[in-house]
């Protein structure tokens, strides 16, 4: 009787409830938050912020230019255009060269010959414990300062000078107005070529017979391209590195060719060992996360060793590593703004200058974050959909 | 007699199964072959060049010249009594951890005897060599005393536990000795000692900040969620470096007037960078580690009736934590290694050492020499993490799971 006398519990009133809980705590939260935010406006405001100094003459030049011609005279928004392409360039470049090496090792490491595995291991463990900024410093002051005079500059046939100002290599030049022309007549044919080859891979998965698919791809993209070069009358030339001299007869520069400064070359050169040590640490964890089944098997199909690592493991293993290389990728990119201590002109050390000349720190702070986050977004988002095409391709 | 005979088999195998060993791990085929050829001709190569380098062409006078500004910088004179208490902790830590939970192995004991020459030899000299030999002395009776010392069970418990404590009060103490009683201003600190100090504060502060920005991240509030997922992503997009110089130009705005906060010295203020830029990193390792609870042990939680905040610090942090200890040890190298970024702040860290030897007329052109030591310290620091963190892996079976 009395168990039935009870009344139901009154529900708690709102502010002891579950609800009222969380309501209370976010207010709180929202509410230090806000204040937090009017404090930071309130701090800002007595700043400048707008971005019209950009706009003024920028006042110094820059150094390590390729493609760009920036001057000091034109404006800073020039300035900073010249120092993201530099770091678009050093990134691009180290990204394909780091992966390359990342790929190789990566291997090594796993290879079955007992010394070769044992060097990657060492690269690895030696390169991936040593500060980045230590070896950018010592491959720019010990090793490519080091290396000799202009003056005396080592000569690899006449085609390819080295020396401490920069490594000069022949690169192409265009000599006629059709250069643009044959590019996009290349590129076309390259598009043909890859049709071609996939054509060839579809009939050879439906009828079985071998099709020679790649040597038919290279073959037709390489008939098309040179015909297209002739037919547009030959418009790109190699354009070959000379020394030029002064009166007394010493060598006092290059001409031609494209230079590879100190700086690029020790950037690049710390970035892709650095980076590319990461990477081999990735691909060899993929390659021995791949159950072992799948390399036996492989073997009683009698192929090859190298057979089996291009045709069975590594394709495999890039589907997994796609996530992890790509956070490496994006430390690549962000370690690249270290090239402020050797004084290669990207970003970084393009928009610290000017924010020493104009002194505008906030509105310089937000453009250089703004920039590598939108870096960093196209590389993520250009690894999303090689990561999605690669996971649902046919196996 | 009996152990003769025995080891006469043993020979006769061993020269056997090296052949085996050879043709099976250098000469299997042709390839692997020219590979070993190849392999071996680079490797007597560099190790060559180096050993030259190192043994005969180097003048290692830079180093011992300027041994005091690339341990402690321009720490003032007469206060190096407050480096020696924290060293002297340090090895004894070393050494009662080793005896406590290793084992020194053979080959060990060489890279420790190897590791000490070098630093007697280069680093340490008169009086700062007997300190020094205190440390050794101390780290050397702490193995031996918890390796061989036949410790009772009890004596053991309660070792191990004096050493957790050394391990967390090491730092407190540190910061404490080098700045009580008219203290040595972090503006002062210098050359090893610098690194080793952001390094530590970034990972002790980052730790806190980082698992309550995970905890934050992964909350059922928006207010809450919101915020700090895009203080994480902000910090983890810019380069560290962009950070730092933050710190230089645009902190001290921000800076509210209160407690002197505004005047606060550049290597606080770097430190205040790097703990939140740790944290950032250290939250994203915390949250794949909440996230790789089973759902289970919430929901059990929940069934024996503990509140939130009992599920939070009683039953999902402590396990989360356990599995995410080799991601954190790997961050606190990175840390380590990042340390070298205040260089472009004009702090006078380890590298920025090294590069200032080299406009000292004496030493013009020996940038090799300082450049290899100045790695070498780096590396062996993180080297030796990296073992650790290997070592705790194997410990808590992760991954083997």
């Amino acid at each position: 009787m009395a168990t039935l006398s009870t009344p139901a519990e009154p529900p708690p009133p709102f502010l002891r409830s579950s609800k009222g809980r969380r309501f209370l705590i976010q207010a709180a939260a929202a509410g230090v938050l806000l204040l937090f935010v009017a404090y930071l406006f309130d701090r800002a405001s007595k700043l400048e912020l707008g971005l019209g100094f950009m706009d003024e003459r920028t006042g110094f030049a820059l150094a390590n230019q390729w493609i760009t011609t920036f001057e000091s005279n034109d404006s800073r928004w020039v300035a900073y255009g010249a120092g993201v392409f530099n770091t678009i360039r050093i990134v691009a470049v180290g990204i394909v060269l780091a992966t390359i090496l990342g790929v190789v090792m990566g291997v090594a490491r796993l290879s079955s010959n007992w010394l070769v595995s044992r060097l990657a291991t060492v690269y690895v463990e030696v390169i991936r414990n040593t500060p980045l900024l230590v070896q950018i410093v010592f491959w720019h002051s010990v090793v490519l300062l080091q290396l000799p005079r202009i003056s005396e500059a080592v000569n690899v046939g006449e085609v390819v000078y080295i020396s401490n100002r920069a490594l000069a290599i022949p690169w192409p030049q265009e000599r006629g107005s059709l250069a643009v022309v044959w590019v996009i007549l290349a590129l076309v044919a390259l598009v043909v070529a890859a049709w071609v080859r996939n054509r060839r891979l579809v009939e050879e998965a439906e009828t079985g017979r071998s099709t020679h698919a790649n040597l038919y791809g290279i073959g037709v993209f390489l008939v098309l391209a040179t015909g297209a070069y002739v037919a547009t009358g030959l418009p790109v030339g190699i354009d070959v590195p000379e020394l030029t001299f002064n009166d007394t007869g010493t060598t006092q520069n290059y001409v031609g060719g494209i230079k590879i400064t100190p700086e690029f070359a020790a950037l690049l050169f710390a970035l892709v060992f650095y980076t590319g040590s990461f990477i081999t640490e990735i691909v060899r964890g993929s390659i021995q996360s791949l159950p072992r089944g799948q390399s036996e098997a492989a073997a009683a199909l009698g192929l090859s060793g190298y057979q089996r690592m291009t045709l069975v493991i590594l394709p495999q293993a890039l589907r997994t590593m796609i996530p992890a290389v790509t956070n490496q990728y994006l430390n690549l990119s962000k370690n690249s703004s270290l090239a402020i201590v050797i004084g290669y002109s990207e970003l970084f050390l393009v928009s610290s200058t000017i924010l020493n000349n104009a002194g505008r720190a906030i509105p310089t702070f937000t453009l250089i974050i703004g920039t590598y986050l939108t870096l960093n977004l196209l590389i993520s988002a250009a690894m999303n959909w090689l990561n999605r095409r690669v996971q649902s391709a046919r196996l | 007699m009996a152990t003769e005979a025995a080891v006469q088999p043993r020979t006769a195998l061993t020269i056997a199964s090296a052949r085996r060993w050879l043709k099976l791990n250098l000469f299997s085929n042709r390839f692997n072959s020219v590979l070993t050829v190849v392999t071996i001709a680079f490797v007597v190569f560099v190790v060559y060049q180096l050993l030259k380098f190192v043994l005969v062409d180097a003048e290692w006078g830079v180093i011992n010249a300027n041994r005091r500004l690339i341990a402690i910088g321009r720490f003032p004179q007469g206060e190096e009594w407050r480096v020696w208490p924290p060293v002297w902790l340090l090895g004894t830590l070393i050494g009662l951890s080793l005896g406590l939970w290793s084992r020194i192995t053979a080959f060990g004991l060489a890279v420790i005897l190897l590791a000490l020459a070098f630093l007697f030899g280069l680093m340490f000299e008169g009086t700062n060599a007997l300190l020094a030999a205190v440390g050794v002395v101390l780290g050397a009776t702490g193995y031996l005393g918890t390796q061989y010392g036949r410790l009772s069970p009890r004596a053991l418990a309660l070792a191990e536990r004096a050493t957790r404590i050394g391990w967390i009060g090491l730092l407190p103490l540190t910061v404490v000795l080098l700045l009580v009683a008219g203290g040595v201003r972090t503006s002062l600190w210098g050359g090893i000692l610098l690194n080793v100090m952001l390094a530590t504060v970034g990972i002790a502060a980052g730790f806190p900040i980082g698992i309550l920005l995970a905890l934050g991240r992964t909350s059922s509030f928006p207010v809450i969620r919101i915020p700090v997922t895009v203080f994480i992503e902000l910090i983890r997009a810019g380069p560290l470096i962009a950070w730092l110089f933050l710190a230089r130009f645009v902190l001290p705005s921000f800076m509210p007037s209160l407690f002197a906060l505004d005047e606060l010295d550049i290597v606080v203020r770097a430190m205040l960078v790097l703990s939140a830029f740790t944290g950032a990193y250290i939250a994203e390792i915390v949250r794949g580690g909440l996230q790789g609870l089973p759902r289970g042990q919430v929901e059990a939680a929940n069934a024996l009736g503990l509140n939130g905040l009992q599920i939070t610090t009683l039953i999902v942090l402590p396990q989360a934590l356990r599995s995410v200890i080799p991601a954190l040890v790997s961050q606190f190298i990175s840390l380590w290694k990042d340390t070298t970024l205040v260089f472009g702040l004009s702090l006078f860290e380890l590298l920025s050492v090294g590069q200032a030897t080299l406009a000292q007329t004496d030493f013009i052109g020996r940038q090799t020499e300082v450049f290899l030591f100045v790695a070498l310290i780096f590396w062996a620091v993180a080297f030796a993490m990296s073992r650790l963190s290997a070592r705790i892996e194997g410990q808590l079976g992760i991954g083997t799971r």
